[in-house]
């Protein structure tokens, strides 16, 4: 009997998206832009001038190829109002302000999406800290993960250059459409002819890459699933000397991997070009209809200088034409990443609901449930009308099936989660009126999968209680049964342990969190037995500093294997959310109940 | 970065024509200025539109030429990126195939999966790029300036003193932004870990009131990233503006110097005009450096993974002697140890053992003790550091894989293979008769479930099928095993999750065909009737004998009978 394993979340890593991809869903975008533009905080008023300087820097942008084509009509001698070093001096003023806006707008735009980024990071952590245990039950966890991760990321990365972008890829777009019709609507016209061609090119393209980047990535996947098979199966694969059948397999993912691949890759390569193509046109256009004008009207209508300029306002006409698609969907995506953080913040904090009094002086341990009841959902009760009583200093045994509510009793009495009727008194006292935080001071946990942190051994077990001197982890540790082994590893108690604890096995895991507990000196003790994967001989070990914990305090033990709580001051058996039967080992055992049933299938297994 | 050259030099001739055809875009793209500077002057200028429609109907040809080359070299180029690709994996693949047990650890499977896939991709990406838009911005530039010292000499040296200014600007800023980036990582890295701990831990952290700790903590990281960040980011966004503002000077430059040239006589207006347009173009052309600076680096890191994988000694190649005939069975450890590479101890010391042909072997010890790496050594999936092992009397080394036709292992996690169960159970003997088949899974007490399974046999299994319970995995594998007709048989506790009495008859089963068996396993109960118990502590031999003798001499083996007894509840 194994309790439900939880399942360790993963980072969903959703940062490339195949090109031209539909735009992501947004509920309120308003209303998070608002939120958004409140993280600004002090910085709003330089993000307004971040705008302005967008503004300014795209006219200097656009007055640059304009001032040279009077340069050039100024030198042939068609237009000489101005002096022609006067224009030079005035290009050099618009070109070194164009630099100084451009390095400013940037400089003060990463000032203010980092720090904006830095809140919200720290709200929404702090905020998840303090939300109700329950919570990361309702929500996956890999999902709260993916939120304060990825979705803020992409909140940094669009503040930092899409909004600027996008800014000025409209401003750009719409002055130079200005200027464009100011100095030749015809012209400007006939440039235009080629948007439609653009829209429609895009088009046909965008249709075929979608269906083989959509093909490529099944075929990814299909070849991901067949590779972690091969390498987890590697063994397997010697063994039966299948080596080669293996290599054939790959062989046919691979080419057809290849294949989509292909197609996906020809198409997409097509973007570019079909864009080049066509700012060519309009170059051809331009030049070849620019300069008949030129000749047929004698240049009252197009100069050469008017040529030489439209051409480098085609080529800045084009660009953001497709720049403004991409960057539009990268801020709306950014939107909802954020979104999605502020539905986190949304949700209500422990603490709010929690303004109670603190518990104060020792605890004794007694703990008493009456007519406890709890569910999730309204359906289903988990808990129903549960009551017992355990005197300071004994120890509880919960059993029962999985999903029976053994955790549940726990989490109640963790403050966890909240009971749905009922009350729960510690030491007489009811404890929905004292601060949980207060509560918890005075429990101390061994659960079934023990956490270990990314840090030394020491820090790990020193985790139980911050202000544990090196000689009290130690002296810890030897109760748990922990020493020995961590002599053993390479820097002893500095030994720095990766990934949860990869390296020493479960058992010694095991050991860690008991030497954890140990330390914290609770005054209830709460432990999820175990599990079936610890030998024999580790078992032992755990068991005995087990014994050396518990001792002189209340404990709750979730028990998966009877034989280990037969010496139980009180056996609670649960059955589908209520107490069947009550007492100690010999008095279940006689009662010949649920008990004694259990019991004796537990005993064939392991005869 | 020199092996993906190398396997792009089988596609040599698409190569070629790819960078060939982009040759050609480009150059359309370079004469354009120059036409068009023929148009101004002697089209518009001296007023003669035929010499405007001539060569407007030339740029306009061109256009479409180029159009087509760029179309073309896009099969070309994918060709080459996929083909590059397709290679490179199956090399990686069929090299990881010929792997050792032991030297595939080397190498983590995450890792391995990612340098077949993401970092395959990665490369294929920048080869692809590198062949279309890559080699084009220093050819631009290379190009263009060539063509401007055709059109006007003196002009045209203005724009070349700009362009070591520009390249040494833009590396240095590229790679200092680079180093803060990698920084920048880092520190993400370590942000994204420490909400993940408290994420994984958040019961611990309520428990243990650690919350304004991990809050403390969380700050700082988050401090260090904002920090880091910006300026990494600054760094990156500082180029563009002192790059335009280098351009533009040069602008003025050619402005001002071509304005006294052509008051000199020395040039017409339209060669000014033609290296003013080539002066933007090079300037855009600078703006995709960053870019190509970038993939470049990071697809130098892919492609050094990859060639770790591809380079690797494929230390178990799959070839075989051809010793036949059945083996006996017998069995001879002498001083066997075992080190693991970068381990400092020991994970089998000094190891010896004697089996007999038909014994049954049982294995008890902690976990991490060393009972797989001794199982593993039997079927020569791991070689021994130091010691002998002889089966039927001829050493190991001298059997090489061929024992694998002779010794098969369960592993605990019974393992499955997307397919049917048929294919599962024939997995390894493809000439397996209906009869066999059924007659092993009977043997491994399965039959009934798969009868009761609506496709039966033919029922798939593994990550696209039904999915099996620990127990019916187990004993999938072991129908597997005995379908080898095994002379060894190795089970690592592999009946761990069966009940007793499903347990009792596959033992029952497997000690009826006579074949040498270990068996690791936690329960005393499951080996105490073996011939011979090895009890193993920390690598090293503590108990030898049956069951009697253990019990009357050996400390270690009372205790976990004694806590087994107890468990048992008598």
């Amino acid at each position: 009997m194994v309790d439900s394993k939880k399942q360790r979340p993963s980072i969903q890593t959703s940062r490339h998206h195949p090109p031209m991809e539909k735009s992501p869903k947004v509920k309120n975008v308003t209303g998070t832009l608002r939120r958004i533009w409140g993280y600004m905080e002090s910085n709003q008023k330089r993000f307004l001038l971040v705008l302005f300087f967008v503004f300014l820097s795209s006219i200097l942008a656009l007055l640059g190829p304009y001032l040279i084509g009077i340069a050039v009509d100024t030198i042939t001698g068609e237009v000489s109002s101005i002096h022609f070093t006067t224009i030079l001096w005035m290009l050099a003023f618009v070109f070194l302000f164009h630099s100084i806006t451009l390095a400013l707008q940037n400089y003060w735009m990463i000032g203010i999406a980092q720090q904006t980024v830095y809140r919200m990071r720290k709200d929404s952590f702090s905020h998840v800290l303090d939300l109700p245990v329950i919570q990361f039950e309702r929500t996956q966890s890999g999902d709260v993960m993916s939120r304060l991760t990825n979705d803020i990321e992409n909140v940094s990365r669009t503040l930092n250059t899409a909004v600027i972008q996008l800014s000025t890829s409209l401003l750009t777009l719409i002055g130079t459409l200005c200027v464009m019709f100011w100095l030749s609507p015809l012209l400007t016209w006939m440039t235009l002819t080629i948007v439609p061609l653009m829209y429609f090119g895009m088009k046909w393209i965008t249709k075929r890459t979608r269906v083989y980047f959509k093909e490529q990535q099944k075929e990814l996947g299909e070849m991901n699933g067949f590779i972690e098979e091969s390498l987890s199966g590697h063994a397997m694969v010697k063994l039966f000397h299948q080596e080669q059948r293996m290599i054939d397999t790959f062989a046919q993912h691979n080419r057809r991997l290849q294949k989509v691949g292909y197609w996906a890759q020809v198409y997409s390569g097509f973007i570019p070009k079909v864009m080049n193509t066509l700012n060519n046109f309009s170059f051809a256009i331009i030049v070849g209809i620019g300069g008949w004008l030129a000749i047929a009207t004698n240049a009252s209508t197009v100069s050469i200088g008017v040529i030489v300029t439209f051409t480098t306002y085609a080529r800045q006409f084009t660009r953001p034409l497709n720049d403004i698609a991409n960057q539009f969907n990268t801020i709306l995506s950014a939107i909802a990443g954020a979104e999605r953080v502020f539905q986190i913040m949304d949700q209500e904090k422990e603490e709010v609901i929690d303004q109670r009094k603190e518990w104060l002086g020792e605890m004794k341990g007694d703990v008493r449930f009456q007519e406890v009841s709890f569910s999730y959902t309204e359906e289903e009760k988990v808990l129903n009308r549960v009551s017992f009583h355990v005197q300071s200093g004994e120890m509880v045994a919960i059993v029962g099936p999985t999903g029976a509510g053994k955790t549940t009793i726990v989490s109640l009495l963790a403050q966890f989660y909240e009971a749905d009727q009922g009350e729960i008194f510690i030491d007489g006292v009811d404890t929905s009126t004292i601060q949980k935080q207060t509560i918890r001071k005075q429990l101390g946990m061994v659960l079934q999968d023990a956490y270990l942190f990314e840090t030394t051994i020491r820090e790990n077990i020193r985790y139980g209680n911050i202000d544990a001197s090196d000689q009290q982890v130690e002296e810890a540790a030897q109760l748990a049964n922990a020493h020995a082994f961590i002599e053993q590893l390479p820097h002893q108690y500095d030994t720095l342990l990766e990934g949860n604890g990869q390296g020493i096995s479960q058992g010694q895991r095991q050991l860690l969190a008991i030497a954890r507990a140990v330390l914290a000196d609770p005054a209830i003790l709460i432990l999820d037995e175990a599990t079936s994967s610890i030998d024999t001989i580790t078992e032992m070990k755990i068991n005995e500093a087990l014994g050396r914990l518990m001792k002189g305090r209340t404990s709750f033990v979730i028990a998966h294997r009877l034989h280990t709580i037969q010496n139980a001051d009180q056996i609670l058996m649960l059955r589908n959310g209520e107490i069947i039967e009550q007492g100690t080992h010999t008095e279940l055992v006689q009662r010949n109940g649920y008990y004694r049933h259990l019991l004796t299938t537990q005993q064939m297994m392991f005869e | 970065m020199r092996n993906v050259f190398r396997y792009a030099n089988i596609y040599q001739k698409s190569m070629v024509i790819a960078i060939s055809l982009m040759v050609i875009e480009l150059i359309v793209e370079l004469v354009q200025p120059v036409i068009m500077s023929k148009i101004v002057d002697e089209g518009i200028v001296a007023e003669d539109m035929s010499v405007i429609y001539g060569y407007g109907a030339i740029l306009l040809g061109m256009t479409l030429f180029a159009f087509a080359a760029g179309i073309a070299s896009s099969f070309f180029a994918a060709q080459v990126s996929q083909g590059v690709g397709h290679d490179m994996r199956q090399d990686m693949f069929r090299n990881i195939q010929m792997f050792s047990v032991m030297k595939i650890q080397q190498f983590a499977t995450s890792t391995l999966l990612t340098r077949l896939t993401n970092d395959v991709t990665q490369v294929q990406g920048l080869l692809f790029a590198f062949m279309r838009i890559m080699l084009r911005a220093p050819l631009f530039i290379i190009f263009g300036i060539v063509i401007s010292f055709t059109i006007n000499i003196p002009l045209a040296f203005i724009l070349l003193s700009t362009v070591p200014v520009l390249f040494i600007i833009m590396i240095f800023f590229m790679l200092k932004g680079m180093r803060l980036f990698r920084f920048v990582q880092e520190k993400m890295d370590r942000l994204n870990h420490i909400i993940r701990e408290n994420l994984l831990a958040i019961k611990l952290v309520k428990v243990f009131h650690r919350i304004g700790f991990e809050k403390k903590r969380f700050i700082q990281v988050n401090t260090d990233v904002m920090n880091v960040n910006k300026k990494a980011l600054w760094v990156m966004e500082i180029v563009m503006p002192i790059v335009h503002l280098v351009m533009n000077g040069a602008i003025i430059g050619l402005l001002w110097f071509g304005a006294i040239q052509l008051e000199t006589g020395a040039h017409q207006a339209g060669e000014l005009v033609a290296i003013l347009n080539y002066a933007t173009r090079i300037l855009a052309s600078f703006g995709v450096f960053s870019f190509l600076i970038m993939n470049l680096s990071r697809g130098r890191a892919s492609a050094g993974r990859i060639d770790e994988v591809i380079s690797a000694h494929p230390d178990d190649d799959a070839t075989f002697k051809s010793i036949q005939g059945r083996l006996q069975g017998a069995v001879t450890f002498s001083e066997v140890d075992v080190q693991y590479p970068h381990a400092n101890s020991f994970a089998l010391e000094k190891v010896s053992f004697d089996v007999r042909p038909g014994q049954k072997v049982g294995i008890l010890g902690e976990t991490g003790a060393g009972k797989t790496s001794l199982l593993h050594l039997v079927p020569y999936l791991y070689s021994p550091t130091n010691g002998t092992i002889q089966i039927d009397g001829t050493s190991i080394e001298d059997w090489g894989n061929d024992i694998r036709r002779h010794v098969t292992l369960v592993p605990q996690e019974g393992f499955l293979f997307s397919g049917t169960i048929r294919e599962n159970i024939a997995w390894g003997n493809e000439h397996l008769s209906e009869e066999q088949m059924i007659q092993v899974a009977k043997e491994a007490q399965l039959h009934d479930f798969i009868e009761s399974l609506s496709d039966q046999y033919d029922t798939f299994v593994g990550q696209r099928g039904v999915n099996l319970s620990g127990g019916q995995k187990q004993r999938l594998s072991i129908a597997r095993a005995l379908a080898g007709h095994p002379s060894i048989l190795l089970l690592d506790d592999s009946t761990s999750a069966l009940d007793a009495d499903t347990e009792k008859n596959v033992l029952q089963a497997i000690r009826q065909r006579a074949c040498t068996t270990f068996i690791v396993s936690q329960k005393v109960s499951s080996i105490m009737d073996a011939d011979m118990i090895l009890l193993i502590e920390n690598g090293k031999l503590v108990g030898k004998g049956n069951h009697t003798e253990l019990l009357q001499s050996n400390p270690l083996y009372q205790a976990i009978w004694r806590s087994q007894q107890k468990e048992g509840g008598k």
